[in-house]
C-alpha cells in the first residue's frame, strides 16, 4: 500500500522515467512561477502600503529576501542530492545537484546586488561589510568554486563527484562562516519574517513575500528540471533511449 | 615497533616526506621569501608610517602566511599521483586517512612552520608590538594547520583536475574566512589590551575538528580524485 512511494521514487531516479517527468512537469512549474510572480509583483508594489521609516525603499524586500531564502534552500537541496549522489552512487542526484549550483549562484547575487541598491537610500552606502553581506558574499564564492571544480575535470561524472563532495564540506563550513562573521561585525536589521514566534511585519507586507517565495520555488524547480534534462541527454548521448527520442523528434519534425 | 604496523607505517610516511622536502630544500624556502617580499610591498603600497603600520601588522601578517600556505599546497599530492605512489598508499592495509594525515603533517611540518618562524621578524618590520609577538605566534601556531588540514583536502579534490591552481584559490580562501577572523580577532585584542582568550579557543575548537575530520575527508577525496 505505502509501498508505491519509495517504488515509484526509485523508478524517478532512472534518466529516462525522470527525463519524461521532468518535461511533463516543467511548463506546469514555470507558469505557476510566473502567475505567483505577478501577483506577488503586484501585491508588493501597489496593495502593500508604504513602511513609516523606510516609505517606498522597502519594497525592495519582495525581491531580495525571498532570494536570499533560496540561496540558502538551494544549497539545502544541493547539499541533500549531492549527498545521496556520493553515498548511494545515484547518477540523477548528482546531475540535480550539479544543475542546482548556477541556479543558486543567480539567486545569491540577485541578493547581494538588490541589497546593494536598498543599501544605498537606507545605509547611505553601496557596500558595507556587514555580516550578512559579507557571509552572502561568501557564500557566492562557495557556489562559484563548486561551479569550477565540476568544470575541471575531463571526466563529467568524475567532476561531478568531486564537487559534490567540495557541496558537502561547505555545508559543514558555511554555518560556521555566518557564525564567525556575526562574532566579527554586524548592522544588518535583524529578522523581521520568523517561522517560530510572532513575525515583525503587518500581514499586508507579508502574504507578497510568501508569495513571491512560492514563485521563486516553482520557478527553482522549473529551471532546475530543464538544466537537468539537458544534462541528461548529454550524459547519456550513446544510450538508445536518446537515439529514439532523437529519432521521434526528427519525425515530428516538418521536412 | 614491528613492520606493517600502523605506527611503523605512519613513521614511515613522515619520514619519506621530510626526506624528500629536505632533498629539495630551495622548494621549502620559496613560501617564506615570498612571504617576506609580500609583506615588504605593503609599507611601499601604503606608506612608512609607523602607527598605520602597526595597525594593520597582525592582518598582512596572517594573510600572507595564508597566501603562502596556498602557494605551498598545490604540488601536495601531485608527485605522488604521477609517480603512483599514491595508489601504493591506497593499496596499503594501514587506513588511508592515517596515511594521509602524516602527509598533512609532514606539509605542516615543511611549509608552515619556517613561516611561523619567520612571522615575528615581518611583524616587527611592519612596527608590531612585541609584546603582542607571543599572541601572534600562538595564533599562526593554531591557525596555520588548520590551513594545511583544509587545504590538503581541497588540493586531494582537485587532484585528478586540469588546471588546479586558480580553482584551489577560489575553493580555499572562501572556506579560510573563519580561521582569517578568528585568527586576526585573537591578535587584535591582545594589540589593544584586551582579553583574546575567547576567539583562540574557537581556533582551537576548529583545529580540533579539522584534526579529527579532515584526513578522513582527504582520504575520501583522493578516492573520488583517483577514480577513474
Amino acid at each position: 500500500m505505502a509501498n508505491w512511494v519509495p517504488l515509484w521514487l526509485h523508478r524517478l531516479g532512472s534518466p529516462p522515467v525522470f527525463y519524461r517527468f521532468a518535461g511533463a512537469v516543467r511548463p506546469w512549474a514555470l507558469g505557476l512561477a510566473i502567475a505567483l510572480g505577478a501577483v506577488a509583483l503586484y501585491g508588493g508594489l501597489f496593495v502593500a502600503p508604504a513602511d513609516y521609516q523606510q516609505g517606498d525603499a522597502y519594497r525592495i524586500i519582495f525581491i531580495h529576501v525571498p532570494s536570499a531564502w533560496m540561496s540558502l534552500f538551494i544549497y539545502g537541496a544541493m547539499a541533500l542530492a549531492a549527498f545521496i549522489g556520493l553515498v548511494w552512487r545515484i547518477k540523477l542526484a548528482e546531475t540535480v545537484a550539479m544543475a542546482s549550483a548556477p541556479i543558486g549562484a543567480a539567486f545569491t547575487l540577485i541578493t547581494l546586488a538588490t541589497g546593494s541598491l536598498w543599501g544605498k537610500p537606507m545605509w547611505g552606502t553601496w557596500w558595507t561589510w556587514d555580516a550578512r553581506l559579507t557571509s552572502e558574499l561568501v557564500l557566492l564564492f562557495i557556489y562559484l568554486g563548486i561551479i569550477g571544480l565540476h568544470h575541471a575535470f575531463e571526466d563529467r561524472r568524475q567532476g561531478a563527484r568531486a564537487a559534490s563532495f567540495l557541496v558537502l564540506i561547505g555545508a559543514v563550513n558555511v554555518p560556521i562562516v555566518h557564525f564567525s562573521v556575526n562574532w566579527w561585525n554586524t548592522l544588518h536589521q535583524g529578522a523581521t519574517v520568523r517561522l517560530l514566534g510572532p513575525s515583525h511585519i503587518d500581514a499586508s507586507m507579508i502574504w507578497p513575500l510568501l508569495t513571491m517565495m512560492a514563485a521563486t520555488k516553482c520557478y527553482y524547480v522549473s529551471s532546475l528540471f530543464a538544466r537537468v534534462r539537458a544534462d541528461l541527454v548529454v550524459a547519456e548521448g550513446g544510450k538508445g533511449w536518446v537515439r529514439d527520442l532523437a529519432l521521434d523528434d526528427a519525425k515530428d519534425a516538418p521536412a | 615497533m614491528t613492520p606493517g604496523h600502523l605506527g611503523a607505517a605512519c613513521a614511515a610516511v613522515l619520514r619519506r616526506d621530510l626526506l624528500l622536502a629536505w632533498r629539495r630544500r630551495g622548494d621549502v624556502a620559496m613560501p617564506v621569501l615570498y612571504a617576506l617580499i609580500v609583506g615588504t610591498l605593503f609599507p611601499f603600497a601604503i606608506g612608512p608610517e609607523p602607527a598605520l603600520l602597526a595597525r594593520i601588522a597582525a592582518g598582512v601578517v596572517l594573510v600572507t602566511v595564508l597566501l603562502s600556505i596556498l602557494l605551498s599546497l598545490d604540488g601536495l599530492f601531485r608527485a605522488d599521483i604521477e609517480d603512483g605512489s599514491m595508489e601504493q598508499l591506497m593499496l596499503a592495509p594501514q587506513p588511508l586517512a592515517m596515511l594521509v594525515g602524516m602527509k598533512m603533517l609532514a606539509h605542516w611540518i615543511t611549509a608552515a612552520l619556517p613561516l611561523i618562524v619567520v612571522a615575528p621578524v615581518l611583524a616587527s618590520m611592519l612596527h608590531f608590538p612585541a609584546t603582542a609577538i607571543p599572541v601572534l605566534i600562538l595564533a599562526l601556531a593554531l591557525a596555520t594547520p588548520l590551513l594545511s588540514v583544509l587545504g590538503a583536502v581541497l588540493v586531494a579534490l582537485a587532484g585528478g583536475a586540469r588546471r588546479s591552481g586558480m580553482l584551489l584559490a577560489l575553493m580555499l580562501l572562501p572556506l579560510c574566512v573563519p580561521v582569517v577572523i578568528f585568527a586576526a580577532g585573537a591578535v587584535s585584542a591582545a594589540q589593544q589590551g584586551l582579553p583574546w582568550a575567547a576567539p583562540m579557543a574557537w581556533l582551537g575548537a576548529g583545529l580540533a575538528l579539522a584534526v579529527v575530520l579532515g584526513p578522513l575527508a582527504c582520504a575520501a577525496a583522493l578516492r573520488i580524485a583517483m577514480d577513474s
